[in-house]
Parts: C-alpha cells; structure tokens; sequence
C-alpha cells in the first residue's frame, strides 16, 4: 500500500509473465547452448569433423545475437516489469538478495565478455584458448542460473528464512536443489532444440550427423526433465499441491507441459531415426513445443506460490501479511498513500479494487472480477471479503476494516447484480437453487466433489432443515460468513442442497463445476 | 498534499551492507556505465557523422573510422547495459522507494526502455555488419538506432528528476494512472538531458584521441588525424557542455544549487570540477595542436575521465540534497550481510581478473598472428 497501483487495464502480472517467459526460454538456451557450444567443438576437433566445426561456428554467431541482445535486455526486462507491478516485494527482494544479485551481475559481464570473445575469435585463438573461453562462459552462464535460482526458489519455499531472515537460509531452501537439476534439465533440452535451427538448408551426411547430435541434447534434457520435476512437486508447500488437482487451469497448464515434452522427445526420436524430417516445418513445431513446456513449466511455478509473491511473507497484491492486522483495525486508507479520492467518496470503492484486487484481476478479460460477482449483493460482498483467504482460489487476506469491505463490497457488486428471476415454480426451482448456491456456497464448497463436500453435511436432511441450518451459518464456524437472501431464493437453494447432497451417486465421479469454471 | 506523505516508507528489511559501501559502489558502477554509453552513444554518433561523410572519396579516413567504429558499437553497448544493471541494483536498494515511485508514474513510457533498448541493439549489429558496404540503409539504421538511444536516455532523465520531487507525484498519478506521464514539467529535465548527450559526443571525442594516440606508431597521418579531429570536437563539445551546464544549474532549486556555492564540499566538487574541464580542453588541444601530438593529450584524457568523477559525484549530491528531507526522517537500519558481501567483493575482483585474461589471451594472440 505504499506505491501508486500501474493502471494498465489488465493484471500486470500477465506483463511480468510475456517478459518473464520470453526472457527465460533465451536465457536457458544461454546456458545449455554455452555446453553446446564448447562441447560441439571440442568433439569437432576430436573427430577432425570440419563440417561440424563450420557448423558450431555458425551457430555461435547466432548464439551471440540472441542471447546478448534479446536474453540479456528481457532479463533486464523482469527488473523493470517488477519494480512497476510488485515494488514492495521487488523492495523486499533487493534488501535480501541485493548481494547476491550483485554476485550474479559479475557472472553475468563476465560471460557478456567471453560470449563475444567467443564469437570473435575462431581464427585468431588456437584451439585450446578458444575452448577455454567457451568453457569460461559456460560456467559464469550456470553460475548465474545457480544464484538466480537461489531468489526464485525463496520466493516458494523460503523454509527457515521465516523465521531468521538469514541470507543463507533463504537461499538454499527446500525447493534449491529440485530446481536447479531441472533447470539444468531445461537448459539441456533447449540446446538440442536451438541446436536444429542453424543446420542450413542443405541435405548432406553432416547435417544428418549434426541432426542426431542435437537431438541427443534434446533427449537428455526431455529424459532428466520428469525426474526433475516430481523432485521439484514433492517439496512443493503442502497449500499449493491440493491446487494441481482443484484449479482447472493449472490442470490444463499440466497437462500441456506434459504433452509438449512427449511432443518434443517423439520428434527428437523421429530426427534421430530420420534425420533429414528435420525441416523448417518440424523445427517450428519444435520451438513452439519447447516455449510451451518453458512457459507451463513457469506457469505452473508462479500459481504454486499464489496467493503469495514471498511465501508467507508478502501477497500477490504486494501487501505484506505482517500489514493486515493494521489494515483490517485502521483501514486501507490510512495507511495506502496513493488514494485517489477520499475514503468517504462514492469511488472509495473503486480505488480499492485497484489497490487491493487489479493486481491478479480485470474488471472484464484475464481473471475477470465481474465474471467472480456474477449475483452478489453488497451485503455477501462485503461477508465474501472477511473470508477471502477461505474461498476456493488461491486469495489473500482482505486488507481493510468493515468500512472498506461495504465500500469495496458496494463497488464489486454494482458489476454484476443478481439477475431477476421471476417467481420460483417448481420448474425454476432447481436452477434458481443452482444459481444461488454457486453464488452464496460454490465459492468455498462442492456438493458432491473434491473440495470441502457438503454431502457429508446435509445427506439425509430435506430442504426444511437445510433451510433452518441456513442463519445459523455463522454461529456455528467462523471461517462462514453470514447469510442473506431472498427468501423465494434461500427456499430454492434448500431444495437444491437437499436434493443434490441426497442424489445417489458413484464416487469421483461427479461432474459439478467449481464456480467460474475454476479459472483462478 | 504533503509530499512527506506520499513518499513510501522505509522497507522493513534493514540495509544488507554499510551505507558507505553501497553508495562507493553506485557511484563506481554508474560511473562506468556512464563512461560505456558514451562510447555507444557518442561513439554512434561519430561514426553516423563520418559514415555519411566516408560516402565521398575526399574523406578516406572518415570512411576508415565509420568502419572500424561500427564494428565496436555492440560490444560498448552490451556493456552500456551490463554496466547499468548493477548501478540499477544498488540505485534500487539505496532510493528504491523514490524510483519505483517515479517509475510506476511514467510506467507506460519507461517500459519502453526494454524494446527500444533491444530495437537499438540489432540496429548496432546490422551497422557492424554491414559498415564495408557504405550502403544509405546502413546509414538510416544507425539512425534509427540512435534515435531509440536518445529516446531512453530521455526516459531516463525524466525519472531520475521525477524520482526527486514527490511533491509532482499525487498530480501526477491523478491525471494518468495508466502511467502515460512525463516530466515535463521540471524546469531542469532538458538541460540535464542535453548535458547528458553532448557529454557523450564529447567524452567519445576524448576517448578518440587515445585510440588515435596508438595509432601514431603504425600510421602516423590516421592516427594523428583521429588524435586533432576528436580533440577539436572535445573541445567545441565542452564548450557547449559549459553553457548547458551553467543552465543546468540555474534550473535547479535555488536551494540546491546554492550547495555548490555554500557547503565546502559540494563547492570544492564544483570547482575542481570547472578547472578540470578548461584543464582537460586546454591540455587536449596544445598537444594535439603540435606536429606530432604530445602526450599533453593522456593528460587532457584523464582530467576529462576526472572531470566525469566528478560530474557523477555532483549528480549524487544534488540527489541526496533534494531527497534530505525524507532521507533525514527515514529510519534505516542496516544489518549487514557480512559473509555475503565478502563473497560478493571476492567474486567481483575475480570476475575482473578473468575478464581481464580472456581479454589479455586474444590481444596476445592477435598481436602473434598480425
């Protein structure tokens, strides 16, 4: 709450992620394309292969043009999109890591150095000194991986640095390792497939060798990837796994990563066996399979961590969770120094949708907030708001007192009022009870799915009881807020409730819709 | 609106290092970035200039130093940008909560750094690589390059004034949340801008009197050429740099610029800077000025490298002036992370050495082979 909110229009997050993706698909390539290199050399100079060698000193120019312009300034890049749309956390980030950021600064000119000596150099440096330089960019390139790893890896796990703030401890934390190997696995991947694009057009026995050279990196990468990641998922924090089997995007985000590999070790195999289908056509396919399984790889990476940007330190929407109590006793807008307009103001709040929401959602497009509200009253709203970290989605705590939650509350409902639905019949009934039960229960509750059940609840009871349960919500848990509606309409989500949680059916099998089609 | 109240707070983290060291190492980090880019900048410009003018045949030497200066200009802008991330780490943990203020305020405009910086880039490298050809797209690619240049730096010169008067930045974020801002209304923003880009037109000229100083044992008439020509711009280019910096000054709040004039240390930093530069200019001209230019020229060179200390050393102090009052009511506390910046310092000295050995490996090898 203490910078002014980027009003892009859409989460900025999906900036940080373009930039973030492109930058981290050319910089794994820098690292796994740096072994490429000197190895493909050195093998060259083994094998007294002149084609190979023509080829690997190709493909260093292009190595060079890629990663020193496009790799290097998108890096960059992440630094500036962060520092507009987290800069609290990218503040927190800098004060604990700005050493090792530093440190990873020298790894980074020194390999800007050897990576342009490299490319200069094939006929002046003898053999042995050229190789050095690749060797020497290789390692200043994995270095820089190996640190960058280290502040990417805390922001997930930060595991005892919660409580001791300690560098080091942050640093190597529960998920270091995991990470790093399938990085690594990554940066081997990407070199294979990089490797295919600067063969040259013409069909020869060395490119044919050249073919099964690369995809060989491409394997290794594809073979050590799965290992990688289970590694990585098993210590992934005990709040996110639930989120691979109850998010539907993430499911998605999975699925295609997992398809993207088999896609990419099927057409390394292919290049291996047949070499010369390892065209333009095939090469493109490769590339856009290998950014995909880079960007749900990332992807998958950043929901694990939501609702956090630090783990149990700072909110996706930059708010430090040491800040709430503050925020929930005094008011966002006692502490929140860029308020537009006065907090007594019929747009206090809007503002504090573009404060505490806009950072993960739009009004209409990615995440769409007036997709979430669809029949909220400002009464639920402003209910929803003191229990937001216990919907279903990945939320934070809402930071604000009762007065911003009527004021955020009044705003959100105004997107999306309920609809009229004329009188309840026995027709109607059911899907009038549907609707108000996505709307006052599907945020938090199935009936008959995975999360959190009321089948259990409810089996047995008819909609009477169900009906007289339905004020007492809040008495009974404090995680439940209060509960109003219409009475035509609290009636039709009784019978529903009833009818659903007493309907027979098979386990795991049903086919409820978490709300918003469980896009978070 | 107060401005105190609008300044974000100090971050709860301490400080991972002395104050002191920090700022050392801003100041030597930005120091050499902005050496680098005025090679890349100024070092573009120049060999646009003679590019176009090496399309006569009466301007062999033009078109020579086109050529051999295209050639240059990626690896200077590569360290241009390698050089001002780190000035921008330490520029973060020191003023963080005044620059990503600022930042978020132009948002729009300062993410535009990333593309153009990029966009610059290739436009180098096509320039490299097509330089022999004295084509006219090689020419209109330059200047499209150096056109993306002199729009960041322009980026830059807003949010660096931008990120010292929170005062503008309520209005600011009121008129244009989307972050479509600039700051255009600081009375200083052109001059410090204009400062900036001669002074690189300029110290690219003095950094060509050294090359052409090398030059003068292999092929004396080239080299001395270079040695009279960057020594004529320089100085032609400090002149103006004086009357754009006497603006930049009188642009500046009163109290801020009265520093240079009151307080002993700014004041000193103020003179020593004026002398170095008529130093640097008279140096450079006596020795170019002779039959065979003399060494009064190194001298010229490093009274010019002194004089862009020290211009730095003003920059941060004309900062710290304008931020006093939030810098006074901050509460930092500093935790040093001591193991860490050990590390760091022995990393960086290593990094050095090695950047210097591969450096050492192909001169040394390219020496054998000519």
């Amino acid at each position: 709450m203490n910078y002014p909110i980027w009003q892009l229009g859409y989460p900025g997050g999906m900036l940080i992620a373009l930039v973030a993706i492109l930058h981290v698909f050319v910089s794994h390539f820098a690292i796994g394309g740096g072994a490429y290199l000197v190895v493909t050399e050195a093998r060259a100079y083994r094998t007294n292969d002149a084609g190979m060698l023509d080829y690997v000193k190709r493909h260093s120019q292009f190595f060079a043009l890629l990663t020193l312009v496009f790799g290097a300034v998108t890096g960059v890049g992440i630094w500036f999109t962060i520092g507009l749309v987290a800069p609290e956390a990218t503040s927190s980030l800098i004060h604990t890591y700005v050493w090792a950021w530093a440190s990873e600064w020298v790894f980074f000119y020194v390999e800007i150095t050897a990576a342009i000596l490299y490319a200069k150099s094939w006929e002046t440096l003898d053999r042995r000194q050229h190789l050095r330089l690749g060797w020497i960019y290789f390692v200043a390139a994995w270095m820089s991986l190996f640190i960058i790893n280290g502040i990417i890896t805390y922001q997930l796990t930060p595991g005892r640095w919660l409580q001791t703030h300690g560098f080091w401890d942050g640093f190597f934390n529960p998920s270091f390792w995991p990470s790093l190997f399938t990085r690594s696995a990554m940066c081997l991947l990407l070199a294979g497939v990089f490797g295919y694009l600067t063969l040259g057009g013409e069909a020869s026995a060395t490119r044919d060798r050249l073919v099964r050279w690369a995809s060989g990196w491409t394997l290794a990468g594809a073979i050590a990837l799965p290992a990688g990641l289970s590694w990585y998922f098993a210590v992934l924090p005990g709040f996110s796994k639930p989120y691979f089997s109850g998010i539907v995007v993430l499911q998605h985000a999975a699925r295609g990563g997992l398809t993207f590999a088999a896609v990419l070790v099927a057409i390394a195999l292919l290049a291996a066996w047949k070499p010369r289908v390892m065209r333009v056509p095939l090469m493109t396919v490769t590339m856009l399979c290998a950014l995909g399984l880079m960007g749900s790889n990332e992807y998958m990476r950043e929901m694990a961590r939501k609702p956090w940007v630090i783990q149990g330190y700072i909110y996706a929407n930059d708010v430090r969770a040491d800040a709430i109590p503050g925020l929930q006793q005094d008011g966002a807008a006692a502490h929140a120094r860029f308020v537009a307009v006065d907090a007594k103001s019929d747009n206090y709040g809007r503002e504090l949708w573009v404060l505490e929401c806009s950072a993960c959602h739009s009004l209409d497009g990615y995440r769409s907030m007036r997709f979430r509200v669809k029949g909220w009253d400002a009464e639920f709203a402003k209910e929803m708001l003191a229990h937001l970290d216990k919907t279903r989605g990945p939320m934070p705590q809402f930071g604000g007192n009762e007065a911003d939650r009527v004021a955020l509350g009044r705003y959100l409902a105004s997107l999306n009022p309920p609809e009229e639905h004329g009188a309840v019949t026995d027709s109607n009934r059911m899907r009038v009870g549907e609707r108000a039960f996505q709307v006052h229960c599907g945020n938090c509750h199935t009936i008959n799915g995975s999360f959190r059940p009321l089948r259990g609840a409810f089996q047995g009871s008819d909609a009477e009881q169900v009906e007289n349960l339905l004020p007492m919500l809040d008495s009974m848990s404090p995680n439940m807020p209060h509960f109003a509606a219409p009475e035509e309409d609290t009636k039709a989500l009784s019978s529903y409730i009833a009818e659903e949680a007493n309907r027979p059916i098979k386990a795991e099998t049903t086919t409820e819709k978490p709300v918003g089609g469980g896009v978070r | 609106m107060n401005p105190m109240g609008v300044v974000p707070t100090t971050d709860p983290m301490p400080l991972p290092g002395p104050v002191w060291l920090m700022t050392a190492l801003l100041l030597l980090t930005f120091t050499l970035h902005v050496l680098a880019m005025n090679a890349a900048f100024g070092g573009g410009v120049w060999t646009l200039w003679n590019y176009l003018r090496g399309r006569s045949d009466q301007h062999p030497y033009s078109r020579r130093l086109a050529r051999e200066l295209a050639k240059a200009l990626p690896i200077l802008l590569a360290y241009t940008i390698s050089l001002g991330v780190a000035a921008l780490l330490f520029v973060q943990v020191l003023y963080g909560r005044f620059l990503y203020t600022s930042s978020i305020l132009i948002g729009a405009a300062w993410i535009l750094v990333i593309p153009l910086v990029i966009c610059a880039y290739y436009g180098y490298y096509y320039a490299s690589y097509t330089a022999e050809s004295g084509r006219r797209r090689t020419a209109v690619v330059l200047g499209l390059s150096l056109l993306c240049l002199a729009t960041i730096a322009f980026l830059f010169s807003n949010n660096m004034t931008l990120m010292l008067r929170p005062d503008r930045w309520m209005a600011m974020y009121r008129a244009h949340p989307n972050g479509w801002n600039l700051n255009t209304g600081e009375p200083s923003l052109l001059p410090r801008y204009l400062h900036m880009m001669v002074g690189a037109v300029a110290v690219f000229a003095a950094m060509l009197t050294q090359v052409g100083m090398r030059r003068l044992k292999q092929e004396f008439e080239y080299g001395r050429w270079m040695v009279r020509r960057g020594a004529t711009v320089f100085a032609a280019a400090a002149g103006v740099q004086f009357l754009l910096g006497m603006w930049l000054l009188l642009a500046q709040e009163r109290k801020a610029a009265m520093m240079f004039i009151t307080d002993p240390v700014a004041g000193s930093v103020f003179g020593v800077a004026l002398l170095a530069v008529v130093a640097s200019v008279l140096l450079m001209l006596i020795g170019a000025i002779a039959e065979r230019p003399t060494r009064l020229v190194h001298a010229g060179f490093g009274m010019t490298m002194l004089t862009v200390g020290l211009m730095v050393t003003m920059r941060h102090l004309l900062r710290q002036a304008y931020l006093k009052p939030y810098l006074d009511s901050a509460n930092v506390t500093v935790a040093p992370q001591t193991s860490v910046i050990l590390l760091f310092l022995a990393l960086f000295v290593g990094g050095l050495a090695t950047v210097a050995y591969m450096f050492w490996m192909v001169r040394k090898q390219s020496a054998v082979s000519t």
